[in-house]
């Protein structure tokens, strides 16, 4: 029997999540932004060679959010992997990181976070060194839904992760 | 006044004006300057910030102006509804009429069909059961077409909206993508109508009818389609009542395998 991992995407608006989705499920990207409203459901196998098995991830591309706390709270439960994602050029997208995440972890406890900083293609690795205060520390991967840079890392470690 | 006092009038004058128009130009000069200067850090700067804003407006049109102009165009179809009413019923009578010209047609098709598939064993049955009742052949193949048809069970996990288990005699959707996307609609209603323990339990969705069966760590979604009716529910929820309670325990939650051979061998001879 198959397995199937319920992920959800979170962030403030335009950071991404639809596109990273978008480039995970289908390789592609558009440079023009449709807002996500309400949540959009996708879905992927992955297989996972190590373990012999395929894990189907269902993906929720919830719509953004400037405040986690208007998030709502039932498109959380059953969360198997929260993807919060974070747009590494607008600082407005990670000036309260910590306290969003803090939100998350209350909410949903023992469900594991994998931060990322998206639009690794926008700033320099200079830059991202120099920032290291404002989300380094709590950044797990620095991806690029445009160049695809760390897209399907991200996903298939993630994958791995949960079985 | 003589030739001196009045040349140093004039002089103070033209100077003045001459001061002060020179300061004026430098003055616009410099805002000219500064502006150009500026631009670009500006520009730098005032984009997120529009860009957000445009953002939000978008998601805020929606919410803010949505309600009012669906209020004004619903007081306005209120107000002239003569006008409205006119206009639509040709229009309206037109594809009643099609509609119905379709229908008819495909059900004398199917009957046709039905009807000329003599040597079936369903039209033997058919004949017998005719002969017995003495309702006509073609009265029974109608009620026939009318039933509603079970199309798809699915059981699905609450919160997660992953499926534990599924049946169906066709399988041509995406259950995975469908039962996440139920268990949002689902959430999504429950959560915007705030009253506690109410629970979603119906979504019709283009010719489909979907009874959601809530139970408390799983609920059950059935996909019909044909004419589903107040009768069939009950029925279906008895049923539905009957195998949570008399067949499913805690192990088959967890168990995939066992719960789908539990289902499938309870709904395979459905007779709703
Ligand atoms: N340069 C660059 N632009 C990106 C990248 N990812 C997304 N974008 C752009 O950013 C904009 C917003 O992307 P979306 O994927 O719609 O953002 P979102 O987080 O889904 O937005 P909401 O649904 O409103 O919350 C679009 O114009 C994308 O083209 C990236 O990695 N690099
Ligand atoms: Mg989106």
């Amino acid at each position: 029997m198959k397995i199937s991992k319920k992920i959800v995407l979170l962030g403030h608006f335009g950071v991404g999540k639809s596109s990273l989705i978008r480039r995970f499920v289908e390789n592609t990207f558009s440079e023009d932004y449709k807002v996500t409203i309400g949540v959009h459901i996708f879905k992927k196998n992955v297989s996972i060679p190590e373990k012999g098995t395929d894990v189907s991830l269902v993906l929720w591309d919830l719509e953004g959010n400037d405040d986690i706390s208007n998030t709502r709270l039932s498109y959380l439960i059953g969360t198997h992997a929260f993807i919060y994602v974070y747009d590494v050029s607008r600082p407005a997208t990670y000036k309260n990181l910590e306290s969003e995440l803090e939100f998350l972890k209350e909410k949903q406890k023992n469900t594991p976070i994998t931060v990322v900083g998206n639009k690794e293609d926008l700033v320099t690795k200079t830059y991202l060194k120099q920032n290291v205060d404002d989300f380094g520390s709590l950044t797990d991967l620095y991806v690029s839904a445009k160049t695809g840079h760390k897209v399907d890392f991200l996903f298939s470690k993630l994958a791995e992760a949960l079985i | 006044m003589n030739q001196d006092e009045r040349l140093s009038i004039l002089k103070d004058i033209l100077l003045t004006d001459e001061r002060e128009y020179a300061k004026k130009v430098e003055e616009k000069l410099k805002i000219v300057e500064d502006i150009v200067n500026k631009q670009n850090e500006l520009s730098e700067r005032v984009n997120p910030i529009i860009d957000e804003k445009l953002n939000d407006f978008v998601v805020e049109i929606p919410k803010t102006l949505g309600p009012t102009i669906t209020e004004t165009l619903k007081s306005e179809i209120r107000n002239s509804q003569d006008a409205v009413v006119e206009a639509l019923f040709p229009i309206i009578g037109k594809m009643i009429k099609k509609y119905i010209q379709q229908e008819m047609q495909i059900l004398s098709e199917q009957i046709n069909s039905k009807v000329n598939s003599t040597f079936s064993f369903e039209s033997l049955k058919r004949k017998f059961k005719s002969k017995r009742s003495g309702v006509s052949e073609a009265d029974l193949i109608l009620q026939e077409l009318a039933q509603p048809i079970l199309e798809q069970i699915m059981v699905i996990e609450k919160g997660s909206g992953i499926i534990i288990s599924e049946y169906s005699k066709t399988q041509s959707i995406d259950q995975d993508m469908v039962s996440g996307m139920l268990t949002a609609i689902k959430s999504f209603a429950e959560d915007a109508f705030e009253k506690e323990n109410q629970e979603l339990s119906y979504i019709e969705y283009d010719n489909f009818h979907i009874h959601l069966q809530n139970f408390s760590s799983y609920y059950i979604a059935v996909i019909i389609s044909g004419p589903y009716n107040v009768m069939y529910k009950s029925k279906l929820e008895d049923k539905l009542l009957d195998f949570a309670k008399n067949y499913i325990n805690e192990y088959d939650i967890k168990d995939t395998k066992s719960f789908t051979k539990k289902l499938e061998q309870y709904f395979k001879n459905n007779v709703l």
